[in-house]
């Protein structure tokens, strides 16, 4: 949606369930892009919980846990939003006079606007919704309803375990052969899979030492952090400043991805464009690890014309460090504005290799996949 | 003496425990205490310009090897050293002019006199053979036999003539001294105002409407865009934070406070922002004799995104910033790590942190660089 758009700005408040105030500073460059005070909805919303009418609990929790930020990372995102539908399904009875089919897509898109109005939708829960409309349209007409519900949960069931469970796993198989003993891995953020991969490599045996770099405003490389050292692998931590003074000790590079869009570029974490474009001014390989359901024919250029904005206040205050306070009381001066990507565009000549559950590909060939086996696979 | 020790020591101990901040400040303090160095030391009759030179090498490098990574400290001591000689050099020049004259007016067959004057042009020859030259393989071989020849002919020179050239050696050597202190107080002056000297050309490189984008926080470049702003053109600038000091939230408010449009941004999202940027303009921390740049960390990634996408890179230093050495491994010998707290919570990752459980060897390693080098070819200005 065009939220530069004063009018379609308007009728969606109208129809809003989340009120959300807008947020006073935008960057120009971004109005584009829907920016909210945030921490304002959550009380209103948690009051709301009992006035059910048209959402389901389910999905009414999976927003707000979004809202919150309790759930982060594409796999987990989609896996929630599914489960929250599966119970909504298992619920829904169709009103008198409707078609089960085009009631329940009615419903369906609601919940989606509803979330969307929570936190945007990332690229992967908008492949699996157009998937779970697609089953839907495709019912036959002639299954009673509780049929159609039992195969439709049964379709959710098979999507989640196909697209992103087992293919987590073949990704993890192909990736594990490209680590060699004395491997210097680095990483960027947390990202599901490439921590999968690092801990299988480490139960196989293989003695490598991990570079976790991190970066504000979400500091999400130091749960990773955690989790390897447990296990014990040895690991240095470093913020992306320091990536290209570490760069000259790295092997290989292993990145997260949140899509992969048709021209090859890597749509991920803001700052993986910048340790895949210092990782490649230094030689080291780059790979990046994306289940294929995460693929978008869509074509973007740079990080601006989409993306996501995430709360400017994280950007204002350090977390754990008191004294760097120096934006207190300025934070509503005109002249000084926030401003917090959440994605960023990584150009496909940085990326070495893209290990999907198809096998282990050059950025080239994503529009193949794209469009033979998202036909054959996913649609029927 | 003493109290330029007590100076000496103190000065030592501040750069030792890092308290002092900032090149220019640093630079301003070295080149003071040298100051008071020469002025306090004892110049002997002849070859003053050599014990000058001894004192303040012997200060500087003490001075270098409390803080090697700051490299203004060595700048300062080069530039004073290459002072003294270049005084030396013009008041022996004017001297040995003037004995000329004054040997040709009287070459009568008074041996007596005529010694004099040849001694002590030969003293002069001497002595500026001595000071002038850099160390070479041939001054060192010389070195030797010079020094012994020059006292031996100070000595003789001394018990002769005596009163009246001890008198022109000791007011050349005063004269010495006050050139060089004079020329030291232009240097101090030098580095006090080299903002005010970068930000005159602010405005040649800012033009209207732009967009600029900046790291960390820097003070020649924070008086550069004022100034810049003060001739009334209209432009935005983006400030990376600079993690993990977070300097950059320091340079907004500056820049927010005086009026300037400022958008602060992290540093992870450099590379999405910088297609839409200008120019980006940094301060520097050293600029080496190769042309590259000694920066605050995370500064290399910006000038590789900025190369990448065809926006200019410039640097803006000081020229106590300058320094003639070659860096051959910047990355390891002319950076420095800070304490690993300001990454990582110390009490929140104790157990990870435990080198007392397992192998023994830690498992946990946190890098928190404090510079960065950008090559040469990365940078246009």
């Amino acid at each position: 949606m065009q939220y530069d758009d004063k009018s379609r700005v308007e009728k969606a408040k109208k129809r809003a369930v989340v009120k959300q105030t807008e947020a006073r500073n935008r960057v120009e460059l971004f109005r584009h892009l829907p920016q909210y005070e945030h921490g304002t909805q959550l009380p209103d919303l948690e009051t709301k919980f009992f006035e059910l009418d048209p959402m389901h609990p389910a999905v009414y929790k999976v927003g707000l846990q979004y809202l919150s930020g309790d759930i982060r990372g594409g796999n987990a995102r989609c896996i929630a939003m599914f489960q929250a539908f599966k119970e909504a399904i298992k619920d829904y009875s169709t009103p008198p006079e409707k078609t089960l089919i085009r009631d329940l897509t009615a419903r369906i898109s609601s919940y989606v606007s509803f979330l969307i109005e929570c936190r945007p939708l990332s690229i992967s829960m908008g492949n699996a919704i157009k998937f779970l409309k697609n089953r839907i349209a495709k019912l036959p007409l002639a299954l009673s309803e509780s049929e159609a519900k039992s195969t439709l949960m049964l379709d959710i069931d098979r999507f989640i375990n196909e697209k992103i469970i087992l293919s987590e796993k073949v990704i993890v198989k192909h990736a594990v052969t490209k680590i060699r003993d004395g491997d210097v891995l680095l990483t960027y953020g947390a990202s599901s899979v490439v921590e999968m991969i690092l801990l299988h490599a480490h139960e196989l045996g293989k003695h490598f030492h991990v570079v976790v770099v991190d970066s504000r405003p979400k500091l999400e490389g130091q749960l990773l952090l955690r989790r390897l050292v447990r296990k014990g692998l040895s690991c240095t931590y470093t913020h992306v400043n320091a990536v290209s003074c570490i760069m000259q000790d790295v092997t290989r590079v292993f990145l997260g991805a949140s899509s992969v869009l048709s021209n090859g570029t890597v749509y991920s974490r803001v700052g993986t464009a910048c340790v895949a474009m210092v990782a490649h001014a230094f030689h080291v390989p780059v790979l990046v690890c994306c289940e294929a359901y995460k693929f978008h024919e869509r074509v973007q250029l740079d990080s601006i014309c989409f993306n996501e904005l995430g709360n400017p206040d994280a950007i204002s205050k350090v977390q754990g460090r008191k004294e760097i306070n120096y934006l207190d009381g300025l934070v509503n001066q005109e002249n000084l504005q926030l401003l917090n990507l959440i994605y960023d565009a990584t150009p496909s000549d940085y990326v070495s290799m893209i290990i999907t559950d198809y096998g282990m590909i050059p950025p080239t060939s994503v529009p193949v996949i794209v469009r033979e086996y998202r036909r054959d696979h996913l649609w029927s | 003496m003493p109290d330029t020790q007590a100076l000496v020591n103190d000065f030592l101990n501040k750069l030792k425990k890092r308290k002092i901040e900032g090149s220019q400040a640093t630079a301003k303090q070295t080149a003071e205490l040298l100051r008071s160095v020469i002025s306090q030391t004892r110049m002997p009759y002849t070859n003053q310009a050599a014990a000058l030179i001894h004192s303040v090498k012997a200060v500087g490098e003490r001075l270098i090897a409390a803080n090697p990574v700051e490299l203004a400290v060595g700048n300062v001591v080069r530039r004073v050293l290459h002072i003294v000689r270049e005084e030396d050099l013009s008041l022996t020049t004017a001297a040995m002019a003037g004995l000329n004259l004054s040997a040709e007016s009287d070459d009568e067959d008074d041996t007596d006199r005529d010694n004099h004057p040849a001694l002590s042009a030969a003293a002069i020859a001497a002595a500026s053979r001595s000071t002038l030259r850099p160390p070479s393989l041939q001054t060192l071989l010389e070195d030797v036999p010079d020094s012994a020849a020059v006292p031996h002919t100070s000595s003789s020179g001394g018990d002769s003539e005596g009163k009246s050239k001890s008198a022109d050696k000791s007011s050349r050597s005063r004269k010495l001294k006050h050139d060089v202190i004079e020329a030291v107080n232009e240097l101090i002056q030098d580095i006090s105002t080299c903002h005010e000297l970068i930000a005159e050309q602010a405005v040649e490189h800012i033009h209207q409407n732009e967009v600029i984008l900046t790291l960390g926080s820097s003070r020649t470049v924070l008086e550069f865009l004022c100034a810049a702003k003060e001739k009334k053109r209209s432009f935005r600038v983006f400030v990376a934070e600079g993690a993990p000091r977070y300097q950059g939230h320091l340079l907004a408010k500056e820049l927010v406070t005086r009026g300037l449009q400022t958008t602060l941004i992290t540093d992870s999202a450099v590379f999405a922002m910088i297609s839409r940027v200008n120019m980006v303009i940094v301060g520097a921390h050293a600029v080496m004799a190769n042309g590259g740049v000694i920066a605050p960390v995370g500064l290399n990634m910006v000038a590789l995104a900025a190369q990448k996408h065809a926006v200019p890179f410039v640097v803006l230093a000081g020229s106590h910033k300058l320094c003639p050495l070659y860096p051959h491994h910047p990355e390891v010998l002319l950076n420095e790590l800070r304490s690993p707290s300001e990454l990582l919570d110390f009490g929140e990752f104790s157990d990870c942190l435990d080198f007392g459980s397992g192998i023994g060897a830690p498992l946990l390693h946190v890098v928190n660089p404090t510079f960065d080098y950008v090559p040469p070819k990365l940078r246009r200005a």
